[in-house]
């Protein structure tokens, strides 16, 4: 006999965006006219994009943003939270995780504590898809999602990176989610798709070549050629829309219905391929690609919250988080009845 | 050595500028090629524009090319494999062959097959209601499978164009009175229903070939 799983909830998002704003400008004084991605829409470079400070972490900008939802629900606003879980785009060491000095940092002493690794620039669902089974499996009551991107301040703007078109697209921020057993904003379903047969497709290059912990001359970067980007297009165009539909179908509403659309936002092709492919308008499918550009993981809360903040949507609201990882190895999407925000 | 590509039309603008819509790498290199290829990649395509003008549809039917081609050029084979077409009996005019299309009530179609043994092309131009003018024209292209897909077996290629009686009967008199539909009528489902088609003929020629028996059967021959 099984009993329902009691209804958790992701009862609010608080986010954070360095200051440091960086025109499109900033990149054209550095381009390298051999570069053969420049014009390609996959690179087309954003208006703005914020960059975080060459020592500013990714503990550090979880805090950042920590402290967004503290200031909004009260200083007792983490006390409870046993469940705390990080990812970092851009590790701040290769070693260790982002989770124990986050915890340290905002004071709270959650019993789990997991750096998630993967789900790349959907690891904001992977995470709440995770959190919502430890919270309905009894085991805890209050999780932090918490994901940061920072590689737009460090990788994206060295000597040699910064020259390339794909260093324009990349910027910087931080999110965390609070996710409660509560009826008051529910998570309707999650879907999770793993395509592992893509995973050697995310590749790091350096010239000249080397192993990306090997000391040598060449600065790394994203080693993605035109013929790869197609693919990864390709995956995108065609994994994003299969997850939504598998959770709109679970949850019976049709994907044109939805109330809010938000997703990563690798660049304007795929946004636009997104909502077309869901019969979605694009004022539904909220994005901050102009003002942020790549946000990898923090792009789904970045976008989620700014369609909170400005009123886009309400109580009640039907919100599809949606996304994919790396070269398309991972791909998920998750519903939430939006409960509102607190006042 | 290039060949002397274009030079007439550079002579006859008196000006090296390639004319408009005109994109090969030596105007076009491939960084400014490439967005304008990425562009065009949607994750759907409307309805209207995959089949609005032209009517494609493809398959693969594991049979060996030359006898599916013998076949697809007998007229007669669409009284098997197409949906609505059935009873054909030759006219008074050689290659003519008159059938009625059951989609539109006893509608009489005329078909004349033209075939091309070398180029296993199959067309066949037709026409519901009269003779004369056979404007429904049905592009069919059976190859070899050996050498696009590296297996044995055959791949058939057909298209039809959206030519303008579709929209408009041209010969209106030639129709049987009260008659509520148009061929034309149903031009929006031609990519199904010619798929379905196309399924019929897979079906039949796999089944004789799997079977041993010949894919044009005896009654035909």
């Amino acid at each position: 006999m099984s009993a329902t799983p009691p209804p958790v909830s992701l009862v609010d998002v608080a986010t954070y965006l360095p200051e440091k704003r960086v025109p499109a400008q900033w990149y054209r004084r550095y381009s390298d006219e051999g570069d053969h991605l420049r014009d390609n829409p996959m690179f087309r470079p954003p208006d703005f994009r914020h960059h975080a400070a060459a020592d500013e972490s990714n503990v550090d900008m979880i805090e950042r943003a920590a402290a967004a939802l503290v200031a909004r629900h009260g200083p007792d606003a983490l006390a409870g939270v046993d469940v705390l879980l990080t990812h970092s785009q851009l590790p701040d060491l290769p070693i260790v995780g982002a989770g124990g000095e986050v915890a340290h940092r905002l004071g709270i002493a959650p019993e789990w504590i997991i750096d998630v690794h993967n789900g790349g620039c959907a690891a904001f669902v992977l995470m709440l898809k995770l959190a919502r089974q430890l919270l309905a499996g009894g085991t805890a009551r209050t999780a932090l999602i918490a994901v940061a991107q920072n590689a737009a301040g460090k990788i994206f703007t060295q000597g040699q990176v910064r020259t390339l078109a794909q260093a324009a697209v990349p910027g910087d921020g931080a999110a965390v989610g609070l996710v409660a057993l509560s009826e008051e904003s529910p998570v309707l379903d999650v879907e999770c798709r793993n395509y592992g047969n893509n995973a050697v497709d995310m590749t790091l290059a350096a010239d000249p070549p080397r192993r990306w912990w090997e000391a040598g001359p060449g600065e790394g970067y994203v080693g993605f050629n035109e013929g790869k980007i197609i693919k990864v297009l390709a995956r995108g165009n065609r994994q994003v829309p299969e997850v939504v539909r598998a959770v709109c179908e679970r949850i019976g509403v049709k994907p044109g219905d939805l109330d809010l659309l938000v997703t990563n936002q690798p660049n304007r092709l795929l946004l636009r391929n997104w909502n077309e492919a869901l019969g979605i308008s694009p004022e539904r499918h909220r994005d901050t690609f102009g003002e942020c550009g790549n946000l990898f993981a923090a792009a789904i809360p970045v976008n989620f919250e700014a369609a909170v903040a400005d009123g886009q949507i309400g109580a009640g609201d039907i919100v599809m988080m949606a996304g994919f990882a790396h070269a398309g190895d991972f791909a998920a999407a998750a519903a939430v009845q939006w409960g509102g925000r607190r006042k | 050595m290039t060949l002397p590509a274009l030079e007439d039309i550079a002579a006859h603008r008196g000006s090296a500028d390639p004319i408009p819509g005109l994109t090969r790498i030596e105007t076009s290199p491939r960084e400014k090629a490439t967005p304008v290829i990425m562009e065009m990649i949607h994750a759907v395509y409307p309805h209207e524009q995959v089949f609005g003008d032209y009517c494609t549809v493809n398959d693969f039917i594991d049979c060996p090319p030359d006898e599916l081609f013998d076949y697809l050029s007998d007229t007669r084979c669409l009284e098997e494999w197409t949906y609505s077409l059935r009873g054909f009996t030759p006219t008074d005019e050689q290659g003519l062959w008159l059938a009625y299309d059951r989609l539109g009530n006893e509608t009489e179609i005329y078909t004349r097959t033209v075939a091309n043994r070398d180029a296993r092309t199959v067309d066949y131009h037709c026409a519901w209601d009269q003779g004369r003018h056979l404007w429904m024209i049905y592009l069919m292209r059976v190859v070899d499978a050996q050498v696009v897909f590296d297996k044995p077996g055959s791949v058939v290629l057909w298209t039809n164009c959206h030519h303008p009686f579709y929209d408009d009967n041209p010969y209106p008199e030639a129709a049987p009175p009260q008659r509520p539909v148009w061929v034309g009528d149903f031009w929006d489902m031609f990519g199904a229903g010619h798929l379905l088609e196309l399924k019929n003929l897979k079906a039949i020629a796999e089944y004789r070939h799997r079977n041993g028996l010949p894919i044009t059967p005896g009654w035909m021959r």
